[in-house]
């Protein structure tokens, strides 16, 4: 059963504004760790706002379980005291002027929770994320990560069944944001708690989420397993956003290229189906090096190039490859036997080629043919 | 997993506003918002538009003349102050001398001002940190204090009542020096040079030497670093210590009423005091809608210069470097400097002011001629007091009238502009929050003087539920809230501004409803902001006059009003007195928000 349900749900900050979300659906299944992912100003944290009843809607409603919190045609509008939920904010938004533990019982206290079992519960959470030491410390005596701990500590005290999270790793640095995110991950599986994540890092919500549905301008542009997501692209936005160093794309029909001539070449000669197609992406990790061209695989799309430049990027390579000024990145775990300036064949199997028609949206039609074994 | 597209119908019209409002009316802060700004529009909107509609209506008394009835449309008192054969004597020469007043204050305290901030913040002269609070105690006393001492110093036979120490002493002063335009503009450039001090030596504190550094590299004389790299990073901090010094010049009523009146030198404050005083209501207003537009013009021209200097100003970065300029031979005579200025500014006026209070006879410096009398005396053989000033019931009600007043006002302001801070970053309804914003700004374009005449021409008779006001405190507190409201509301937003949403919204999502958040979060979090906006009104209070002086009626005088009495009496030792004690408040007031907010006076300057 769905646990958060968005339907149609739309923002506008101002008359003259265009729609910071437009004709949102989205739904969210019980306990799953869904990632709002998308460019910085996509309209994330609105989303996450609405959903918190901190931003009320210009249309649509959502519903949380069978219960409807907001809805403009109905005029409901559940506020965020009543909704039940944690949120945790970007800038953690610790009260400065209460100790780490009276942060973290607030929301029990205002429950009026017996003061034992209140006491036994502070003590846990506390100690789950490790700042039972400072409880009696101010927020501003601690760092950011301790400060972002609290900020989880406060929401979890209460139990909620819903975590909103906008960004909380992002003003952290490298090593405890990594250290943060497995212990996310285990909340989630401790505390089965349906989770709301918002990140503009792919790398994060890849590593994070069961689904990621990913945001641009304010519209929904795919939902899905992180998997879906980077294999299954629904359109050149989600291609290019997911994947780092990013995808190639081949625009297809332009006459004055090579590569583009011989990408048209090769869908139109083996697939007469694809010729109305408008471009094409191919991973950086898809491509591969051939010395010669005799030794490029049969069926696969292929050709020249010349080596423009290596990146060693610590246990991996970054490749560019230049034919007649147009470029195409790859990347490569063994350690490229080659020099620049060389002369190599390129290559990659049919089935590691997105296609996309000339709006950008993905060919399924394609993937029939390209991934005859793969079902969907 | 895919959603289902378009699976909802669009809302109506009728839909939309309903939710918007139910999302509006669910919390208090929507209704508190209109509830303040009904307040507000009749606290300021409302007096300054009664009294910009009696400059065009006939007042009372003034029909036979007009040969016009009461309350019709009339450019007679228009004509009257800009026009007449009086309008000399009424508007013209009051406008020159309130300019030439205020541009000779700016220059001077430019002058004098500037550099002493650059000594405090760029240069190794001694004793900087002591002389940066010392330079500043000026502002804090009330700038009649010095035209006391002045008096005290340079009255000479042109007025009754006790001579001058100067005539005392044989000597006697000219009217030029004792009185007029020279002793005003020299004491409102040492009462507002703190402005300079601050505001320009804060600038000069943040410049980055490196940016000097970086022209003098590339071949830039000193005097091309001065004139192309520091002055445009410096004109925004002198273009606002300018624009604030002649706003408040524009106002300032007690220095030219003591120092310009034995002499006819008027300026517009005190031109408008006399007509009010003689109940001219209609030429008061046009005098005060006048001084009301000059202010109005005033800070436009500042916003639109700030504009313009503002786009390139940088703040210190973060390997800004501040370095001191050694003084060299000069270090010495550079703190001399210093020290003659606080001694001018500080000493030498509070001292006079003092001795002259223990002293019988002006200048006599033998020991027989000092006596505690007029503090503490029981049979004095003045006609204004019997008593010394300390055992006097006049001077206790004063202080229990300034107390209250003013006390009552500065929390009230405090707390509602905290109220209106909460509001305009709260409210959904967008067009209340600038309302709100906007209206709470308004006395800071009207004068002190101005406003205090508006408030006299909507509360001086009954109107509607409302009893007449006039000779009551309430007027006085009311009019103070208003006046102190930009200061107040200012405060307010910045402090919410800063604290920003979300704290209060944690503390919703976990659970907490508004009073709630309000009484554990907001005002908890507010609650040093809210000293201080409270404390720093408070002071300005209780040294303020021009508003007071409109508005107090013998019953209702406060600490400065009652003074100013005395003055007129000529009563001057009890006078001085009672200006003694309000600097002594004043300051101590100050000292003590110092403390209690752990924050620097500086900052609060402007009120
Ligand atoms: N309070 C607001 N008022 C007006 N516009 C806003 C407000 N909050 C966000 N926006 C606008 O809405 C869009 C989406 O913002 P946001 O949801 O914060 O994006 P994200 O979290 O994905 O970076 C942006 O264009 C932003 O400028
Ligand atoms: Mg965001």
């Amino acid at each position: 059963m769905p646990k958060i349900n968005l339907r149609g749900v739309e923002k506008n900050y101002g008359a003259n504004a265009a729609n910071a979300v437009a004709d949102l659906d989205l739904e969210i299944g019980d306990g799953e760790f869904m990632c709002l992912l998308g460019p910085s100003g996509c309209g994330k944290t609105t989303t996450l706002r609405m959903i918190a009843g901190l931003e009320h809607l210009t249309a649509g409603e959502i519903r949380v379980g069978p219960r409807v919190v907001d809805s403009v045609v109905e005029g409901v509008f559940v506020p965020p005291e009543k909704r039940e939920m944690g949120l945790v904010f970007q800038s953690y938004a610790l009260w400065p002027h209460l100790t780490i533990e009276r942060n973290t019982d607030f929301g029990l206290r205002l429950r009026n929770m017996p003061k034992a079992e209140r006491e036994q519960r502070v003590d846990k959470v506390m100690k789950t994320l490790g700042i039972e030491k400072y409880r009696d410390r101010y927020p501003s005596q601690l760092s950011g990560g301790q400060q972002q701990r609290v900020a989880l500590a406060r929401m979890l005290a209460v139990n909620p069944e819903v975590l909103l999270l906008d960004e909380p790793l992002s003003n952290l640095d490298a090593a405890l944001r990594l250290e943060m995110r497995a212990e996310l991950k285990r909340l989630h599986n401790e505390f089965k708690t349906t989770i709301v994540f918002v990140t503009h890092d792919q790398w994060e919500a890849m590593t994070l989420a069961t689904t990621i549905a990913v945001m641009s301008e304010g519209q929904l542009q795919q939902v899905g397993t992180p998997n879906d997501i980077y294999d299954r692209p629904a359109n050149r936005f989600v291609a290019q956003f997911v994947g780092n160093p990013p995808i190639n794309i081949v625009e297809l029909g332009n006459a004055k290229s090579e590569i583009s001539a011989r990408a048209g070449a090769f869908l139109g000669e083996r697939y007469a189906e694809l010729r109305e197609a408008g471009s094409i992406g191919i991973r950086p990790e898809s491509i591969r090096l051939a010395s010669e061209a005799a030794e490029v695989p049969e069926g696969a799309f292929s050709g020249q190039a010349e080596v423009t430049g290596i990146l060693p990027t610590g246990g991996s390579w970054i490749i560019e490859l230049t034919r007649a000024g147009e470029k195409l990145f790859m990347t490569t775990h063994q350690s490229p036997e080659i020099e620049v300036g060389e002369a190599v064949a390129y290559w990659a199997k049919p089935k590691a080629l997105h296609v996309f028609d000339t709006k950008g949206d993905r060919l399924e039609a394609a993937d029939r043919l390209l991934r005859p074994g793969k079902m969907h | 997993m895919r959603p289902l597209k378009g699976s909802l119908a669009a809302p109506t019209r009728g839909q939309r506003l309903r939710y918007r409002l139910k999302v509006a009316l669910r919390e208090p802060t929507t209704t508190i918002g209109f509830l303040a700004a009904a307040l507000f529009a009749y606290l300021i909107v409302v007096p300054i538009i009664s009294m910009l509609s009696d400059a065009a209506r006939v007042q009372f008394g003034d029909e036979r003349r007009i040969k016009q009835d009461v309350g019709e449309l009339t450019w007679y008192y228009i004509e009257r102050v800009f026009t007449s054969r009086v309008s000399r004597d009424l508007f013209w020469e009051p406008l020159v001398n309130t300019l030439s007043v205020a541009v000779g204050a700016i220059a001077l305290s430019m002058l004098v001002g500037g550099t002493l901030a650059w000594l405090l913040s760029r240069t190794d002269m001694f004793g900087r940190r002591w002389f940066s609070t010392a330079l500043i105690v000026p502002y804090m006393l009330p700038a009649w204090t010095f035209a006391l001492a002045w008096t005290t110093l340079f009255k000479n036979r042109t007025v009754g009542g006790q001579p001058g120490w100067m005539e005392s002493l044989g000597f006697s002063p000219p009217d030029w020096l004792s009185y007029g335009q020279l002793p005003v503009t020299i004491i409102l450039a040492l009462h507002y040079s703190p402005f300079v001090i601050l505001l320009f030596g804060n600038a000069l504190r943040r410049f980055d030497s490196q940016l000097e550094d970086s022209a003098r590299i590339l071949g830039a004389s000193r005097l091309t670093v001065a004139r192309k790299i520091i002055m445009p990073l410096m004109r925004p901090s002198l273009i606002s210590a300018m624009v604030l010094i002649f706003a408040k010049c524009l106002g300032e009523f007690g220095v030219p009423y003591v120092l310009g009146l034995p002499v006819n030198f008027d300026v517009l404050a005190t031109s408008l005091y006399q007509n009010i005083a003689s109940r001219q209501v209609g030429v008061g207003a046009v005098l005060a809608g006048s001084i009301m537009l000059i202010g109005i013009i005033t800070i436009t021209i500042d916003a639109k210069l700030m504009k313009e200097a503002r786009r390139f100003v940088t703040i210190g970065s973060k390997g800004s470097m501040n370095r001191l300029s050694p003084l060299g031979i000069m270090r010495l005579p550079a703190t001399g400097f210093a020290v003659l200025m606080f001694l001018l500014s500080v000493g030498l006026p509070i001292a006079t002011l003092f001795l002259s209070t223990i002293m019988r006879v002006p200048a006599q410096f033998n020991l027989d001629n000092f006596t505690l009398e007029y503090w503490i005396g029981t049979d004095l053989n003045t006609i204004a007091l019997q008593t010394g000033i300390l055992l006097s019931p006049d001077l206790w009600n004063a202080a229990w009238n300034s107390l209250r007043i003013v006390g009552v006002a500065s929390v009230t302001s405090g707390i509602l502009g905290l109220l209106v801070g909460y509001v305009v970053v709260r409210t959904p309804v967008k067009p209340l929050g600038t309302f709100l914003r906007q209206v709470t700004f308004l006395p800071y374009l009207v004068p002190g003087i101005a406003f205090a005449a508006a408030y006299l021409s909507l509360f001086a008779v009954p109107r509607g539920p409302i009893p007449a006001l006039y000779g009551t405190t309430l007027i006085l507190m009311l009019a103070l809230i208003a006046d102190q409201m930009p200061y107040a509301s200012r405060a307010g937003i910045a402090a919410m501004m800063q604290l920003g949403k979300d704290p209060e919204e944690a503390a919703q999502i976990a659970g907490a409803g508004w009073f709630r958040r309000m009484t554990s979060i907001v005002i908890p979090i507010q609650k040093g902001s809210l000293t201080t906006g409270i404390l720093l009104p408070f002071i300005s209070g209780i040294k303020g006059l021009s508003l007071f002086v409109v508005l107090a009626v013998p019953s209702t005088d406060v600490l400065t009003t009652y003074s100013l009495r005395l003055v007129d009496y000529h009563y001057t030792q009890a006078a001085n007195a009672v200006v003694l004690i309000i600097a002594g408040l004043a300051y101590f007031g100050a000292l003590l928000g110092q403390k209690l907010t752990k924050t620097n006076l500086a900052q609060g300057l402007g009120n």
